[in-house]
């Protein structure tokens, strides 16, 4: 019941949210806002969401929208809570209160497996990598919750779960020809170079077919060709039609890549808008030139 | 999986040699005591494989696993004993309690950190222990252990069992092959390498670590179900510490996470343990001497050592070859 209410609720922020919207469209003489949001409606939205580790609130109200086929950033200095909420929406944190919606149905309070199955993969900041698995059987883990066999047809080894095993195999050695891994498809993931273990990772988030996909920092520890070709990368993921949500210090990357920018800023939102409203923003650039936390 | 010829023949010369082993055993010594220790060695492996799906697959520990093994052994024998049940049902029966055993054990266990977790199942295989050694109104014959019957058309013959154990050996060995290549085995591996990732890729790892005990149960508790009938008698000695640790040596001397590496232990650390049978209270002292053995010189055991040997030589070879073709370019 209480779900149905905030539901209705929700439904009717959206409204008014699609008005103003609508609104600020027409008096830009452009009509074009409008088409762009029915062809990128929103898939995962976070609503007040606020985390408190004891006394300290890391997140505090934070709501973002994630629309589908767009490539949406959370910036902010060390320390702000982009991670934080990151880990809320993926399960390993529970929101202290706040709700987190994908495509309508509530998240908050769900486990990372629940979260994964119902849409959303991610990657971490500090890889997370199955190190002496080998690089193939790391995006098979990712396709978990795609494939159906259970125990018993393991045990078994039937038919179906065979057939089913060697097309997931074949799926998994496109991923890796897709970002140039399948030479090292059998070799242990722990013994890729540092940025092929970022890449490694990103596909095995891709290989559940999500609806977003968090990227948390994957430019993190990449030299400047890679960074460039993981750029390259990115808009090719969005070409296949995938949503990315995305934590990034790399301002330059985020700059040219991302659709719209949310700033947090100890655990608020201090910005939202375009790259180029961000740049020209008095608030943001002083919050990155305060000199407290971060230098860009 | 198709076989070609070069596969083929070691697994034929495997399969003569497991044939004629017995025969050979009695040959040799002119008794079939040999026999009774290669039975043994089967049982163990049913065992140790199942062990090793917990410890080298999903990465969960048990120091109480001889607890499986013995609660089977009780359940198939009260069973059989008391009410008279054919063993055709109270063999299944054993080990499926076990299994349930295991699951119920996982259920709170499974949110244990490793070192709590060892200690839980020590702490298990303790209460089996007294449990069974001074039950309520004695049903399990406390301290004396049970006498149990033999599978009657095996008869007394060593041999026979010998055969129908190294049946069931083949078949829990091909099920552990096809579970760890499986779904379900990725599942565990993942959980073994990174929790973290394993949830944020789907896993259920809560559900996926009590079914690693439930199988690894079903495994150990079949084996002691063989053992009690193989043997004619069980008691709650065999609970002790002692064998689950037994089990745990063989499985990491072996080789933990590998299907060879349980058999190498069993076959290795039992003739070991035969050879200084006149000393037999210095076993648990062998047992401590081959673990620490293992844990600072061998970290894989033999089939990692194997490995790691294999790797460098390959490594050096690949290196060899790019210097004569950087030479000759």
């Amino acid at each position: 019941m209480a779900e149905n209410i905030s539901k209705a609720e929700m439904n009717a922020e959206l409204e008014t949210d699609k008005a103003i919207a609508a609104e600020a469209a027409a008096q830009a003489a452009g009509g074009h806002n409008v088409d762009d949001e029915k062809k990128h409606p929103v898939v995962l939205e976070t609503h007040g969401v606020t985390i408190q580790f004891g006394g300290l609130t890391a997140v505090d109200h934070a709501s973002i929208k994630v629309r589908k086929g767009r490539i949406t950033a959370l910036i902010g200095p060390n320390g702000a809570g982009k991670t934080t909420l990151f880990n809320a929406v993926s399960g390993v944190y529970i929101p202290t209160s706040g709700e987190v919606l994908l495509n309508g149905e509530h998240l908050e309070g769900k486990r990372g497996f629940q979260i994964n199955e119902a849409g959303i993969s991610r990657t971490y900041q500090v890889i997370n990598l199955f190190r002496s698995m080998t690089v193939l059987e790391n995006v098979m883990v990712g396709m978990h919750t795609r494939l159906k066999s259970n125990f018993f047809s393991d045990l078994f080894n039937t038919k179906k779960r065979r057939e089913e095993d060697a097309e997931a195999r074949e799926k998994a050695h496109e991923w890796l020809k897709f970002v140039g891994l399948d030479e090292f498809a059998n070799a242990p993931a722990g013994s890729l170079s540092y940025g092929k273990q970022r890449l490694l990772e990103i596909v095995r988030g891709l290989a559940s077919d999500p609806q977003v996909i968090l990227l948390d920092e994957p430019a993190a520890g990449m030299n400047s060709t890679e960074k460039l070709e993981l750029d390259a990368l990115l808009k090719q993921i969005l070409n296949m039609g995938y949503t990315i949500l995305i934590v990034e210090h790399d301002m330059k990357l985020i700059m040219n890549i991302s659709d719209y920018i949310y700033v947090l800023y100890h655990g608020a939102l201090l910005a939202e808008g375009t790259p180029e409203e961000i740049q020209a923003n008095p608030d943001v650039i002083a919050a990155y030139l305060g000199g407290e936390d971060d230098v860009i | 999986m198709k076989m070609n010829s070069k596969k083929l023949l070691p697994i034929i010369i495997g399969a003569v040699v497991l044939l004629v082993l017995p025969f050979l055993a009695q040959m040799i010594t002119g008794n079939d005591y040999w026999v009774l220790i290669l039975c043994t060695m089967l049982i163990y492996v049913i065992a140790v494989s199942g062990l090793d799906i917990l410890f080298g697959y999903s990465g969960q520990i048990s120091l109480g696993h001889a607890s499986f093994y013995v609660i089977a052994a009780y359940t198939t024998g009260l069973l059989n004993n008391y009410f008279n049940i054919p063993l055709i049902i109270t063999i299944p029966c054993g080990a499926i309690f076990a299994a349930i055993l295991g699951a119920a054990l996982a259920y709170p266990a499974s949110r244990l950190k490793f070192h709590f977790l060892s200690l839980a199942t020590v702490a298990f295989g303790e209460i089996t222990y007294y449990f069974l050694y001074t039950s309520p109104g004695g049903f399990t014959n406390d301290y004396k252990g049970i006498n149990i019957r033999t599978i009657s058309f095996l008869g007394g013959s060593y041999t026979r069992w010998y055969f129908w154990l190294l049946l069931w050996a083949i078949v829990f060995v091909v099920a552990k092959i096809f579970i760890v290549n499986s779904r379900t085995g990725r599942a565990f591996i993942a959980i073994r390498e990174n929790t973290h990732a394993a949830d944020g890729m789907g896993v259920n790892v809560q559900k996926y670590k009590i079914l690693a005990f439930a199988i690894s149960a079903f495994y150990v508790g079949f084996a002691g179900t063989m053992y009690a009938h193989l043997y004619k008698y069980i008691s709650p000695e065999t609970a002790r510490q002692k064998q689950s640790v037994l089990f745990l040596t063989m499985m990491l001397f072996g080789g933990s996470g590998s299907i060879v590496g349980s058999m190498i232990g069993v076959v290795i650390i039992e003739i070991l343990l035969e050879l200084i049978r006149p000393l037999q209270e210095y076993q648990m002292l062998l047992y401590g001497i081959l673990l620490l053995i293992v844990i600072i010189a061998l970290p894989g055991g033999i089939v990692g050592g194997v490995r790691d040997v294999m790797a460098d030589r390959a490594k050096r070879k690949l290196q060899k070859e790019e210097e004569g073709g950087a030479q000759n370019g």
